[in-house]
């Protein structure tokens, strides 16, 4: 069984102009499965991250994380469900800015009333594994972009959530922070068997995962896998996303190193 | 990291964007408590003075309650609304509502329980200096400090219950939004003003009306205008700041040749989005600022009201006996004694008023002779009278009645006796107080006095004379407590509504005066304290909106060096754009106030005849002083904010 399954999804916005966002969508992810969705802007990668992340209603259509249809959840317990089935990493990070980098790792447990000793083992174990310990004691304002979106990516994983959604986590890093950050995002697909699912710009972020999804005005466009080789890998999502059309400035002109 | 301290390091964390806020409430919870101190002191009695301090300060104290619940409500919501992100990233996080509700619940109570302690612990230190004021005022042997659990109850039960409302009721505010709003957050207010033309002229035109009635309010209007006035200026003022100000703005900003020049398009656009963001907090600003004006204003006009009372009381004691009173010797030997005993030097002059029925009017007149009235007048150092045979002066009871009484000239007959006059002077100076001579009374010459021998038309003999003891008494303000039984008779006789025993009457002006005096000034203590509170409240919203702007307005200024602005032009900019929001609503306030004192002043002259154009002066002056000193220092910490990045 797939651990995500989005069945036939649209999403209407109603307004001054009626937008369809999304029209019919459809695909699985598997448990383990590190995926990237591309699209040129204005495609409805942002809309089906927050469709998948219940902070977005549904028009038509029916998404399943974990056999579980999350818009059929009252406000109470979609919060439940987002506190231990989901993990987000953002763009912008979304750290708190008043909590160290210690308390916004354990913020999802503080939420879920877990015991404090439990929450110091586990904040330990991941900071090691992420490389925070030296600055576990910083606020955010301290630390560099990639030390925030490390502490992001811990803060998603920390409750050992069955999906974690990612909008652009490299968007606002410099290359070494990107490569870093992707690195760990594929080493924890890989090694821990989390699910990922990764909207993603950047060809380069795309060629660390297993699968490129790719949607155009809210529809399926295409998919690809990846292969042994990145470079290959990358030079075939930069082929579909040509013929793909869109924005040019969406492409990244660099080339792998 | 538990929940609790989640909620903990909100507070504590943020402890610069709650500082006036924190402040606020603290001086607020130490005023009340120091009210409650005094208003629990054990060694206050049912006595006039402190009875009048313990119900002023009680109606204070409910005063304060209501306003911090307003105060805190609006700030509360207003500090929610600036962290709708940081509510964003929890819920999205997986927070419940009902979490969110619980640590707005605590953090709610963690600034309330630190500002209720900080508060009282500040109050308990200072009540002793605050005893101090209150002794002086209300003249007491001494007011020691005390330590009871009633005040401290008092405030604590008052805050307690007043930050759970608050943390309830805001708790409201964040209830229908989606995440998704709360994420893109507070800031998105960045949008051309749009202003509506009609309603920006109806602002416009309801304070004119407003400030026009005020202007023209008479003694009879005064009563409909008190009712009429405030709500017109109030919508006039909101429809000021939400409409009235964007038009001219954007009336401005249409000529291109003024609006493009130098920094003065930055800091136009700039002011024009702060002024729209502001619009709500710029109205409260102003009608709190007013009346925190227009209270201490007030009760600084009635400590003027004192400054008069000497020239319409120049008489140290007064004493009346009437026909009947067989006590008469025993009482002013008594007065006398007691003044010997003092050692305050007098000069009792007693004066025979005969009553008469003037034709002219059909009122019975008092008539004092000349003799009399001389040896009064050179007493106090006024100038004699002389009045011929057939001749009156009119005796004027207050100084409006001098004026009035200084034009009329009358021709009349005394109908019992048959005395004709001519009266067509004024006596130059009050001699007794108001209410205890007759409106029409007048001085004769003695050969004329002596003429008047029929009694009053349906009077006895008797009783149609009466002696006025008057006192001189140099130093007048030190005659407290003489006469303190006679005074307690007539006291006795004006509970039980009972005159028929008392054939006599007797004032104590200079008693009288040390009373008001010190009532006026209990009042303004206490209203001083209430007005600081609403002051600091004030600024608190003002520097709020400047704190939670910082992030995005360093941004920009970074963005504006960047394009290759100077620092002096950016000085500039800063300036153009703290002044509007600082004194903005000051000047709106002060204009409102000021036109306010006008009205006040017509009241005023219907009771008091006096002008309050100094103490207003004075008053308005203190404001914009302190104002000024609180815009440098904002200023500096704004400025020094901006340049850390």
């Amino acid at each position: 069984m797939p651990l995500l399954k989005i069945d036939e999804v649209t999403k209407v916005y109603e307004g001054k102009v009626t937008h369809r966002a999304l029209n019919q969508l459809s695909f699985e992810v598997e448990k383990g499965e590190f995926l990237a969705v591309m699209g040129p802007s204005g495609s409805g990668k942002t809309t089906l991250l927050n469709l998948i992340s219940t902070i977005d209603s549904l028009t038509a259509g029916e998404i399943l994380i974990d056999g579980i249809n999350p818009h059929r959840l009252d406000k109470n317990e979609l919060a439940l469900f987002r506190r231990r089935k989901l993990g987000f990493i953002f763009q912008d990070f979304n750290l708190l800015q008043m909590l160290t980098v210690e308390e916004n790792l354990v913020l999802p447990l503080t939420l879920d009333y877990v015991p404090v000793n439990d929450m110091a083992t586990r904040v330990l174990e991941l900071a090691k594994r992420l490389d925070l310990t030296p600055i576990l004691h910083k606020r955010p304002n301290e630390i560099s972009g990639g030390e925030a979106q490390r502490t992001a990516i811990g803060r998603a994983l920390i409750h050992k959530p069955a999906i974690i959604l990612a909008d652009e986590p490299t968007g606002n890093l410099d290359s070494k922070a990107s490569k870093d950050v992707l690195d760990l995002l594929s080493r924890v697909s890989a090694n821990e068997g989390a699910t990922i699912v990764m909207v993603t710009h950047d060809p380069i972020a795309a060629s660390y995962c297993d699968r490129v999804l790719f949607i155009k005005d809210g529809e399926f466009f295409n998919e690809i896998y990846g292969d042994e080789r990145r470079q290959t890998f990358y030079q075939r999502i930069l082929n579909v996303l040509s013929l793909l059309g869109g924005n040019v400035n969406d492409l990244s002109a660099t080339r792998l190193p | 990291m538990t929940f609790r301290q989640l909620a903990y390091h909100n507070v504590f964390r943020n402890r610069r964007s709650y500082a006036a806020f924190f402040l606020a409430s603290v001086v607020s919870v130490m005023v009340f408590f120091v009210y409650s101190m005094f208003i629990f002191h054990p060694l206050f009695e049912e006595d006039g003075l402190q009875v009048l301090a313990v119900r002023g300060m009680f109606i204070a104290e409910v005063v304060l309650y209501i306003f911090t619940l307003f105060f805190l409500f609006y700030s509360m919501s207003a500090f929610l609304q600036a962290r709708s992100k940081e509510f964003g990233i929890l819920m999205h996080l997986g927070m419940t509502k009902k979490q969110l509700n619980k640590l707005i619940f605590f953090e709610t109570m963690i600034l309330g329980s630190v500002s209720t302690v900080a508060g009282i612990a500040f109050g308990f230190a200072f009540s002793k200096f605050f005893f101090m004021i209150g002794r002086e005022i209300m003249e007491l042997e001494s007011l020691p400090l005390y330590v009871s659990w009633q005040p401290f109850a008092l405030t604590i039960g008052a805050f307690a219950s007043l930050f759970i409302i608050i943390s309830v009721i805001s708790v409201a505010f964040i209830r229908t939004k989606g995440i998704l709003d709360l994420l893109q957050g507070y800031w998105k207010v960045d949008e051309i003003t749009n202003a509506s033309r009609w309603l920006s002229f109806l602002g416009f035109l309801l304070l004119a009306i407003s400030y026009v009635l005020a202007s023209i309010v008479t003694d009879q209007t005064v009563y409909t205008m008190v009712l009429i006035i405030p709500p017109l200026a109030t919508l006039g003022t909101y429809l000021f700041f939400t409409h009235s100000v964007h038009s001219l703005l954007n009336l401005y900003k249409r000529r291109k040749g003024i609006y493009w020049h130098k920094t003065r398009l930055v800091s136009l656009a700039e002011a024009s989005v702060k002024l729209k963001d502001s619009a709500q907090m710029f109205f409260i600003v102003t009608i709190v600022s007013t009346v925190a004006f227009l209270t201490v204003g007030t009760l600084a006009s009635f400590m003027s009201y004192t400054g008069d009372y000497r020239e319409s009381n120049p008489l140290g004691l007064v004493y009346i006996s009437f026909d009947g009173n067989g006590k008469e010797v025993e009482h002013v030997e008594a007065l006398t004694a007691e003044l010997e005993e003092k050692e305050l030097a007098y000069d009792l002059v007693p004066l025979i008023v005969k009553r008469q029925t003037s034709t002219f009017t059909g009122n019975d007149v008092d008539i004092i002779r000349m003799s009399e009235f001389n040896r009064l007048a050179t007493s106090l150092g006024f100038e004699p009278a002389y009045p011929d045979r057939g001749e009156a002066l009119f005796i004027p009871y207050s100084k409006e009645s001098l004026k009035e009484l200084g034009k009329s000239q009358v021709q009349t007959e005394l109908m019992e006796s048959g005395v004709e006059l001519s009266i067509d002077q004024v006596y130059p100076h009050i001699l007794f107080p108001v209410h205890t001579i007759n409106f029409n009374s007048i001085v004769v010459n003695d050969l004329d006095y002596a003429a008047i021998d029929e009694p009053l038309q349906g009077y006895a003999d008797g009783e149609s004379t009466f002696t006025y003891y008057a006192f001189d008494i140099p130093s007048w303000e030190e005659t407290v407590a003489i006469g303190a039984d006679l005074t307690a008779q007539i006291d006795k006789a004006v509970e039980k509504e009972d005159f028929s025993g008392l054939n006599f009457f007797f004032e104590n002006p200079g008693e009288d005066y040390r009373w008001f005096k010190s009532s006026f000034a209990i009042l303004l203590f206490i209203g001083v304290m209430v007005a600081a509170v609403f002051l600091l409240a004030a600024g608190s919203f003002i520097y709020f909106k400047l704190y939670t702007g910082l992030e995005r307005d360093r941004k920009q200024y970074l963005l504006l060096v960047r394009l290759g602005m100077t620092e002096k032009e950016l000085g500039k900019i800063v300036n153009r754009q703290l002044i509007p929001q600082f004194f903005l609503p000051w000047i709106v306030a002060l204009l409102h106030s000021t036109f306010a004192f006008i009205s006040l002043q017509v009241v005023w002259d219907e009771f008091a005849e006096l002008s309050i154009l100094g103490e207003m002066v004075l008053v308005l002056a203190g404001f914009t002083i302190a104002q000024v000193l609180y815009f440098y220092l904002i200023r500096w910490r704004y400025i020094a904010h901006l340049q850390a990045s």
